[in-house]
């Protein structure tokens, strides 16, 4: 990225053109002032500057209308008049590195719109009248309330609340060493996690948003528990055994939804996008969880069978007989032997 | 001041130069010691490197059998019992006489012949059969087309080896090699008869490391095991399998077949009327079947009927753990632990385990046709049931259901539900794995959880294997059925 200097107006304004007003929108570059953009390589405007006048000289010397603080420009690089078609022109003045359009040098001049983007030296450059018409507002759904300490706090309370439940669940010899180490943990990696997110927030949005960063984190932990929970209950109740073998999916998602949520926070105006990235990379990461258990234990779900216990009162199917499941077992035979006639 | 700084920086610079200087011959002292190691670590190797390469004896902990101990003479069995001369004098004359009939059998890789187990084998009277265990020739049984075997006598003088029979139940095989025995080893007709106290000379080659005879007494037949064996108290190392134990006059008493590795010269020996079916049944035959591997298939499927049938052949017995009915097999070759474990004061742990001795080895990998049943109960009165649950999934959770990239078997196919016997509720899973070289043998677990309580699981596993599909569904049925509530807690 190349860095300007913001140069303050300078007043060699000379010639007055005036600039037609009636012109449709095509020649409305045409009415002056006319406001230099300073172009990043993504397209993000870097620095504006503002000229009332045409023509417009361009270049590194120091009597030039817009400067352009730039090695690789020439003293006196370009030129900026109006057109006998009534619009900007653009005129290399015999640089050595001349003006490149679309990847290629122009040979003497160009004609310019408000969404031309030239490149001298190493600088790309848009410029665009009074007249040039902008997208109309977003609609600000972004929560001004919910930032900082507040969802910051919750997102931590999250977090350490399903690290306790973990930690409660999982406790097996009444230790209490757990309870303290539990909640540490996944505050430590949220704080970590977050704060990832939080610099890449402050590197390409404008506000670091560590707080919205922590909450998002913090759902997503209760949501990968509360999930696994859920499914480990339903399947138990009701016999749905393929909710728990195929629970990694749910989790593949809950952190997809996650990351997107993330992503959007740092880059709110590309939400679609993201949207269809983030399910991108969980369908990716689902079929290479499914495809690694095929090769690794021939079969696509996480587990043999379902491993879940839970109290009595959880149950809703009723069981069957011996005699039906005896009948189950026997019918498994017929793949078996496909299977072993199959893999020799 | 910076200058100070500076001297100050340096000094410690050099001190640490000078210290770095003095250090290596301090370092080097420890070097010989070093060198030193390797040197037990050799011997090690060598001994190593023998067992390697001698056939382990199959490791049988604790036989189980069918007890028709041949105490009482009966009608027609030799009378066996020689005066018994000076032992080191009897074992050289017997040495002597029987050295030229004596062999070892190699199996070798057919790619570089380089040898891959070796064990011992004798020629039974004066033809060319030579009798040997299953396990020393098994790798050429199953995979004739990696493996072949050569014989080496004790003269050094080496030939071919061809498979003629094999018996996988009794650890017998019989092969044919291109010379003749002097009739030192005879292999009589009739069932010998041995007394208890007898002594017997075994021999073969023990580790690969030259022929060898050693003594010991016959000490009866072991009842705990599925397939008789004698009970032989002398030393019988790997490699010496399939060698034969003789009494003084040169009569096979048995092959020698397995040692127990926590014991102290307990050896076990193949009764020598199995050796005679065999050889009876390679008479009848015109030719050596060309794939051994069905044969051996059917051989398993034998012994799977047998085992079932004598696992089933009364109820299952009922055992209390807590307030749950377990099913067991009580009888002499089911053995069963009990160990229980109180993890603190949150939960308790029951656990029995009973196994079949019926495991029959088909290769160095492959162990089949036994029976194993686990009982674990877990209780807690302090614990939430959420908690417990928790605890019982996890306990619930097995995973050594044997490698799924296991060439010899297929993936595990499982089945699950929840069901219910005439009092409890249990859930079930039924995972079979099927062999994919023989054909009808499946392997079949059964892991059962109860649903009955929140703070009490019973969680038991019933490992089947080498059956057939309609005998593993007959003990799953058995055993599934079997289970209950006692009603007290």
């Amino acid at each position: 990225m190349s860095e300007h200097t913001s140069q303050p107006l300078t007043g060699l304004t000379s010639g007055l053109t005036s600039a037609p007003t009636d012109l449709p929108a095509r020649t409305a570059s045409l009415r002056g002032p006319w406001t230099i953009e300073t172009l990043a390589r993504n397209g993000e405007v870097l620095h504006r500057h503002r000229v009332a006048a045409l023509p417009i000289r361009m270049g590194r010397a120091y009597d030039n209308d817009f400067i352009v603080d730039d090695d690789y420009a020439a003293a006196h690089h370009a030129v900026v008049e109006a057109g006998p078609d009534g619009r900007l022109r653009l005129r290399d003045l015999g640089s050595r590195n001349g003006i490149v359009h679309k990847a290629r040098r122009i040979k003497d001049e160009l004609a310019i719109d408000g969404d031309t983007v030239v490149r001298m030296g190493h600088t790309s450059l848009r410029i665009r009248g009074a007249a040039h018409r902008v997208a109309p507002e977003l609609v600000d759904r972004t929560m001004h309330g919910w930032e900082g300490m507040l969802p910051g706090g919750a997102g931590i309370v999250l977090a350490v609340l399903a690290a306790l439940l973990v930690a409660w669940l999982t406790d097996d010899s009444n230790d209490l060493e757990r309870y303290a180490l539990f909640p540490a943990a996944a505050s430590g990696i949220g704080l970590a996690w977050a704060g990832l997110w939080a610099f890449g927030n402050r590197l390409f949005g404008r506000r670091a948003r560590l707080g919205r960063h922590l909450f998002i984190y913090g759902c997503a932990l209760a949501a990968l528990v509360g999930l696994r929970l859920l499914a480990s209950v339903v399947a138990y109740a009701w016999s749905l055994e393929w909710l728990t073998a195929y629970a990694s999916h749910a989790a593949v998602a809950t952190v997809a939804v996650a990351v997107y949520f993330h992503l959007a926070t740092v880059t709110p105006q590309y939400r679609r996008r993201l949207r269809l990235a983030c399910g991108a990379l969980a369908v990716l990461v689902s079929s290479m969880i499914l495809a690694g258990n095929m090769q690794r234990h021939g079969r696509t779900a996480d587990e043999l069978y379902m491993p879940v216990l839970l109290p009595p009162e959880l149950r809703a199917s009723p069981d069957v007989p011996v005699a039906d499941y005896i009948d189950q077992v026997g019918a498994m035979k017929k793949d078996i032997d496909a299977e072993r006639s199959g893999g020799n | 001041m910076k200058r100070a700084v500076l001297a100050l920086l340096l000094t410690c610079i050099a001190i640490g130069a000078a210290l770095e200087a003095t250090s290596p011959p301090a370092a080097a002292q420890p070097q010989p010691q070093n060198l030193a190691q390797p040197a037990p670590r050799t011997t090690q190797n060598t001994a190593g490197a023998g067992t390697g390469a001698a056939v382990g004896a199959p490791q049988m902990p604790v036989d189980t059998a069918p007890a028709a101990t041949p105490n009482a003479p009966l009608p027609g069995e030799t009378e066996t019992q020689d005066a018994l001369p000076e032992p080191s004098l009897a074992a050289q004359d017997l040495y002597d006489s029987a050295r030229s009939d004596l062999l070892q059998i190699r199996m070798l890789l057919k790619n570089g012949r380089t040898q891959s187990t070796v064990g011992s084998g004798f020629l039974v009277g004066t033809s060319n059969l030579a009798l040997t265990n299953y396990h020393v020739v098994s790798q050429m049984a199953l995979d004739p087309a990696i493996y072949t075997a050569e014989y080496i006598d004790t003269d050094g003088n080496t030939g071919p080896v061809e498979l003629m029979a094999v018996d996988v139940l009794h650890d017998l095989a019989v092969v044919r090699i291109n010379r003749n025995g002097s009739g030192f080893f005879k292999v009589p007709e009739q069932p010998v008869r041995l007394r208890q106290g007898q002594r017997l000379y075994s021999l073969g080659n023990p580790l690969d490391l030259g022929f060898a005879i050693s003594e010991g007494a016959y000490n009866g037949v072991l009842t705990r095991s599925f397939y008789d064996r004698l009970i032989f108290s002398g030393p019988i190392n790997s490699g010496m399998s399939g060698g034969p134990s003789v009494t003084a006059s040169g009569t096979v008493a048995g092959i020698n077949v397995s040692r127990r590795r926590d014991g102290e010269s307990v050896s076990f020996l193949v009764p020598v009327k199995h050796a005679q079916e065999l050889l009876r049944k390679v008479a009848e035959q015109a030719a050596p079947p060309a794939d051994f591997n069905p044969l051996i298939g059917k051989q398993l499927l034998a012994h799977q009927g047998s085992m079932v049938d004598k696992l089933l052949e009364e109820p299952l017995t009922l055992k209390g753990m807590g307030q749950y009915l377990v099913p067991v097999r009580e009888s002499g070759e089911v053995r069963c632990w009990g160990r229980s474990n109180a993890r603190g004061a949150v939960y308790s742990t029951d656990s029995m385990s009973c196994v079949m001795q019926s495991a029959v080895f088909v290769s160095d990998v492959q162990q089949t046709g036994n029976v194993a049943m686990t009982h674990q109960y877990i209780r807690s009165g302090t614990m939430d049931p959420m908690r417990f649950a928790t605890l019982a999934s996890d306990t619930f959770q097995v995973n050594n259901l044997g490698s799924t990239g296991d060439p010899r078997l297929t993936k595990p196919f499982c089945t699950e539900r929840f069901v219910h016997t005439r009092t409890l509720p249990l859930r079930a899973v039924t995972c079979v794995r099927a062999y994919r070289k023989f054909e009808g043998l499946y392997n079949f677990t059964l892991l059962t959880a109860s649903t009955d309580a929140s703070q009490s699981s019973l969680q038991s596993r019933l490992d089947v294997s080498g059956v057939s599909y309609e005998n593993g569904l007959r003990v799953t049925r058995a055993y599934l059925g079997a289970f209950g509530r006692s009603g007290r807690r």
